[in-house]
């Protein structure tokens, strides 16, 4: 059984000494464990020794000692008992405020090394370890409190005979085991099961229900181990009679409680296991409604613990406060003091400004932790992309701007986001990266290679498959990133000071070329448009995409490459289109590229959609009339041909330009013409100047017809109208 | 602007699942965890509003929907009327039973003309 185990441990540690553990949890127990003695010696002699070892964290209990003065066999086993609760409390006041004084501290544990064979273990030892950890965590904390339970429990141990231990749980009062196991636990080091106990110990119900069994002797806890059953049932009933006479329940159980309140985990660990093998303890499972404050009148202290156990001790305390970290105990106790007993006070009521004991639950440090943590979530590396901190900025910047028009105030600095220094962490450069791993882990370092094995496989099953659209999404995705920075670049560019400018503008000529150059176009080839990569990419919407935000960014001659084979190959993607109908989003950057040609150059695409195809009887000016984008492309070049003839500039035309301008012309109008009306498609903008442009070569009658059926808005009159 | 618990500050909070509770915030954490403290939930039905008291609430982060501070001077200069828990909770039963038969009406009305409003527990919040 495990408590054989355990005892058996514990009769091993107490007789062979432990070994000098470097944990700080440890370390108390370490010095508390060999300093015990199998023997109870004289309580005088161990008084004066105790009196001696105490260190000056423990000079109250060195008071109680004296003035108790000499103590008597059980008195005197009462006297360390209270002399422990003072040293106890000591300790849990160390712990509270000591969270800066590790340093302090851990020197005074050498001199509490030395006298082990003097030492008495019933004696308290004022164990002082470094309590930083201890303090901030309630369950390291117990393991370290719980080392002061040895002292208890030591003589009785050795002299205990394991057959006792391993007795049938039901012939030993409930209580008596309690202290048992507790003790126990608390010897063991570092107690496995204990720990267990103590991690799986998480919910505070649980811990609620632990507390109440547990709470209902807490006095006996405060007395050394049973295994002196005599000796216990005599210490008991000064206790229990001290308990019962006093009416201010709260003392000794402020005694006792801090002992096990602060041994919340040790505290826990007893009951819970013990559980199972108790059947005298009373059920706990009672949700106990934790009332840290005035607790309304309905709620009953008492009533947290079994019936059996209020008859004797009716503590005021609830058990929850077993389980409250030393801080808040403290302040509890502290408002417990001030308070008295339970208040009626209803939920609503205000806390009196001057006594309320959970304002510092969270400490400024905690509170500024927290935001320490919001603000890192502000931090980022450009400033200029991350949209809430220019919105925020402008916002703050337009309030104030308001108030200073308002108030006539200087102007106010905005303030500056003082985000706290966070140091990047150094990026590990992957060692590959894996593509098309989507929903998996896309990158392969040392330090997770495994991670990414499925990933590679699919990645690798992908590239084998190599269908011609999935070729060009890649090749699309690749240009994308490279589109991406060169964006970026723009960014920068702008924002830069004038002298730097060149250099992006180098950089960024250089990024565009490269994107130019691997989208491999090739203007008016007359090779099989499949294998065409400019022209499959052009297929895919992202393509189409990619090509209308790469248009801005190109010098003059590539823009009208990428328009030239456009319109060259019209028919080909008006037809690819039908489906996706994205065409539409090179119309925007093709229109300014547009409005930017020359002349001849514009002759030079019109052409283009006029060259009769070998295919169909159609020219790809019909075919593009019943297009969205085609038309709009057309209107978009007529119009911008009529603007060119219209205006003064002079035109230096190659010869046959205006032939073939008018030739077009003619064409145009004459298909707009034939087309029935139905199949006409509404262009995505219908420049203003396309019918005076037919009115340099048409008739009227001619004209209202296209006027109808492109559904213009009539020219403004017909005397100006030079035709 | 000073949303941190600290001495004499009640908070309220509103939930996702539309409650309202107020309280003393003891706790928060980069997650929005809070604790409360004493805290009461308040149901508003119309100008009433009645308070229950909760006890402490530990509420997970995700489920906040704003928290913020209450003025513990302005806290009684408002014109809602509190009633008690009962009152409020007939209030409030009265009014979700109403709610009810309108939106069953609304729901017969679109499907007598062919259209189905899907259901706001079969569809995802977001």
């Amino acid at each position: 059984m495990a408590e054989e185990d355990e005892e058996l441990d514990l009769y091993n540690e107490m007789t062979f000494g432990l070994d000098r553990d470097s944990t700080e949890e440890n370390a108390a127990k370490t010095l508390v464990l060999p300093e015990k003695s199998p023997e109870l010696a004289a309580v005088g002699v161990e008084e004066a020794q105790a009196v001696e070892q105490l260190g000056p964290g423990a000079d109250e209990g060195q008071l109680l000692l004296e003035e108790l003065g000499e103590p008597q066999g059980e008195g005197g086993m009462e006297l360390e008992a209270e002399q422990v609760d003072y040293v106890e409390e000591e300790e849990e006041e160390e712990e509270l405020g000591a969270e800066e004084q590790e340093e302090e501290q851990e020197p005074e544990e050498e001199p509490y090394e030395e006298p082990n064979d003097l030492g008495d273990p019933a004696v308290m030892r004022a164990v002082q370890s470094k309590p930083t950890l201890e303090s901030q965590d309630s369950a390291v904390l117990d393991s370290r409190i719980g080392s002061a339970w040895a002292e208890f429990g030591k003589e009785d141990m050795l002299a205990m005979d394991p057959a006792v231990w391993s007795s049938c749980p039901g012939s030993i009062p409930p209580h008596h085991m309690l202290e048992d196991k507790a003790i126990l636990q608390v010897l063991e080091r570092p107690p496995p099961s204990a720990n267990m106990a103590l991690d799986f110990l998480g919910s505070p119900v649980q811990r609620g229900y632990a507390g109440s069994p547990r709470l209902k002797h807490p006095d006996f806890r405060v007395m050394s181990p049973k295994s002196f059953p005599q000796r216990f049932l005599r210490q008991q009933s000064p206790l229990m009679a001290r308990s019962a006479c006093s009416p201010r329940h709260f003392t000794p159980a402020r005694r006792a409680s801090p002992l096990f309140a602060s041994n919340q985990a040790a505290g826990f660990a007893s009951p819970a296991p013990f559980r199972p093998m108790s059947p005298n303890i009373s059920t706990p499972p009672r949700p106990l409604a934790m009332h840290f404050g005035p607790m309304s009148p309905s709620l009953d202290p008492s009533l947290f613990f079994s019936p059996s156990a209020s008859g004797q001790l009716n503590l005021s305390v609830p058990s929850h406060m077993t389980q409250l970290h030393p801080q808040h105990q403290r302040i509890l106790t502290q408002r417990q003091q001030q308070g008295g007993q339970a208040q009626s006070i209803s939920p609503k009521k205000m806390w009196s400004p001057k006594v309320d004991p959970y304002a510092r639950l969270m400490t400024s440090k905690e509170k500024d932790w927290v935001i320490k943590v919001q603000m890192i979530q502000l931090q980022s590396e450009n400033m200029d992309d991350d949209y809430y901190y220019q919105t925020y900025y402008h916002r703050l910047e337009r309030k104030q701007a308001e108030e200073e028009l308002l108030g006539g105030r200087n102007k106010q600095e905005p303030p500056k986001l003082v985000t706290p220094f966070i140091q990047k962490v150094e990026t590990y450069d992957s060692v590959v990266r894996i593509a098309g791993s989507l929903g998996q882990v896309a990158v392969s370092t040392c330090y997770s290679p495994r991670r990414a094995i499925d990933a590679v496989h699919h990645a690798l099953v992908e590239e084998a498959a190599g269908s011609h659209r999935l070729r060009a999404l890649h090749r699309i995705e690749r240009l994308f990133l490279q589109l991406l920075e060169v964006e970026e670049t723009q960014r920068k560019m702008s924002l830069a000071p004038e002298e730097e400018q060149p250099c992006f503008q180098e950089q960024k000529s250089q990024e565009v070329g490269r994107i130019y150059q691997a989208l491999k176009i090739r203007a008016c080839s007359s090779e099989e448009e499949a294998e065409d990569e400019f022209l499959q990419v052009l297929c895919v919407r992202k393509g189409k995409k990619l090509t209308a935000r790469l248009l801005p960014h190109l010098a003059e001659e590539q823009a009208e490459k990428i328009l030239l084979t456009i319109t060259h190959h019209l028919p080909f993607l008006m037809k690819k289109d039908m489906l996706d109908e994205s065409l539409p989003l090179l119309y925007g950057p093709l229109n300014e590229m547009v409005g930017r040609t020359t002349f001849s150059k514009l002759i030079e695409v019109l052409q283009e959609m006029t060259r009769p195809l070998p295919e169909s009887a159609e020219l790809p000016l019909t075919m593009a009339l019943k297009n969205q984008f085609g038309i709009s492309l057309l209107y978009s070049l007529l119009s911008h041909g009529e603007k060119l003839l219209s205006s003064d500039t002079p035109l230096e035309p190659h010869s046959g330009d205006f032939e073939k301008w008018t030739d077009t012309v003619f064409l145009v109008a004459r298909e707009l013409s034939q087309v029935p009306k139905t199949s006409l498609v509404e262009p995505l903008f219908l420049p203003s100047n396309l019918l005076s442009l037919f009115c340099r070569y048409l008739d009227k009658q001619t004209i209202h017809h296209l006027e109808a059926k492109m559904e213009c808005s009539p020219l403004p009159s017909e005397a100006a109208m030079p035709c | 602007m000073n949303y941190m618990p600290g001495t004499a500050k009640k908070h309220l909070v509103l939930l996702r699942d539309g409650r309202t509770l107020i309280g003393y915030l003891r706790s928060i954490d980069q997650f929005a965890n809070l604790v409360l403290h004493q805290t009461v939930e308040r149901i508003h039905v119309g100008k009433k509003y009645g308070d229950i008291p909760r006890g402490i609430f530990v509420v997970r982060g995700e489920n906040v929907v704003l928290l913020g501070e209450i003025d513990l001077e302005k806290e009684s200069d408002t014109p809602l009327q509190q009633v008690s828990i009962e009152e409020i909770l007939e209030e409030q039963r009265v009014e979700q039973q109403a709610k009810q038969e309108s939106e069953k009406l609304k729901v017969q009305a679109l499907k007598e003309r062919g259209l189905s409003v899907p259901r706001a527990d079969t569809l995802d919040e977001y």
